[in-house]
């Protein structure tokens, strides 16, 4: 069970290809725009199955809020925590 | 839990670094001890002690000097990376003969062998950034 | 205590310092005997071409370094084969200590390390 972070575009596609079944994507910095409704990586995103999270700070400062796929949750950094005691390893993607 | 982290990008090359600083602030009040930040390969730029924060900016470094006086939390450069930098402390600065040492006061220099021991021992090693840059 | 680490290359190794980070933390895990495996997927399948000459750049041969591992105790060394021929890059070219494996080991190599971490 592994937490992928995803902080860019170009890590996106490599992430999703080695991610299993049981792992979830945490979106970070200019990851956030990855989600945004109607666009490639959003599909592929979608595709994955993967439970989708992204960082209130970076999706507020990038004012994508209400373009983001309804699948995402939104996570201030207290869960972010949360989530990497669930999972207990996270791989970063840069 | 114990957690260790490990930052890979500049302060001035996006959020990562500043997200780091908040993560550890957020795993601290959720009761976890944070052993040791390394920053490592570009991350080593967070201890450059000339860095001037422009008002209104991001102040990246003032949230790892924080997250350092409130909690003793270790920030590790790594030696290496550092000098590639030119991070340097006193003693590095008179080995190589630069004019004076440019390493923040809440930082400390060291070797690859501190993240190793670090991370034998954390429940947790979470890593941020590493864009290339 | 020992935890065991996974480190996944994604970075061609001239363009940013990332690879050389990477490959420095995977020779101090060596000398400090922890448990540590390498992983090349992405662009990082680019560290393996053999025939990199750093002769006119005046830096370290990274190509070079890389073929010294197992020198090092590493001997954990594996390679996405997928990522090798979307590189236009053979299977067969790879120095000898590196093996090509599928999603399913590198699943299995994210899931049996206790840490991982991303160059």
């Amino acid at each position: 069970m592994v937490l992928h972070t995803v902080s860019a575009g170009p890590g996106l596609a490599d992430c999703l290809a080695l991610a299993a079944p049981d792992d979830a994507l945490l979106l970070l910095g200019d990851g956030v725009y990855s989600a945004m409704s109607g666009s490639d990586t959003a599909a592929a995103l979608e595709a994955s199955g993967l439970p989708l999270y992204a960082l209130g700070q970076d999706v507020l400062a990038a004012g994508v809020s209400a373009y983001l796929l309804a699948s995402v949750t939104v996570v201030d950094f207290d869960a972010f925590v949360a989530l990497t005691e669930a999972f207990s390893r996270q791989l970063n993607w840069p | 839990m114990k957690y260790a982290l490990v930052v890979l990008d500049s302060p001035s090359s996006g959020t990562a670094s500043a997200t780091a600083a908040r993560f550890a602030e957020a795993l601290i009040s959720r009761g976890h001890e944070l052993s040791q930040v390394f920053f490592f390969d570009a991350g080593a730029d967070t201890g450059l002690s000339s860095r001037v924060a422009m008002q209104g900016e991001l102040d990246t470094v003032g949230l790892w000097r924080s997250v350092a006086a409130t909690h003793g939390v270790e920030l590790v450069v790594c030696v290496a990376s550092a000098l590639r930098r030119g991070v340097i402390d006193v003693t590095e600065a008179q080995r190589h003969e630069k004019p004076g040492s440019t390493l923040d006061e809440a930082f400390s220099i060291g070797g690859l062998g501190r993240l190793v021991e670090a991370s034998a021992e954390a429940d947790r090693l979470v890593t941020f950034g590493g864009r290339s840059s | 205590m020992s935890r065991s680490t996974l480190l996944v290359f994604r970075h061609s190794p001239y363009g940013s310092s990332l690879a050389r980070a990477g490959l420095d933390l995977a020779l101090a895990a060596g000398a400090f005997e922890q448990p540590v495996s390498v992983l090349f997927t992405g662009a990082g399948v680019l560290q393996l071409l053999q025939e990199q000459d750093t002769g006119s750049l005046g830096d370290r041969n990274y190509g070079k370094n890389l073929s010294s591992l197992p020198l090092y105790g590493l001997e954990s060394l594996y390679v996405d084969e997928v990522a090798l021929s979307r590189h236009g890059l053979s299977k067969t070219a790879l120095p000898d200590a590196y093996s090509p494996v599928d999603l399913q080991f590198m699943q299995h190599l994210l899931a049996t390390h206790d840490h991982l971490v991303g160059f």
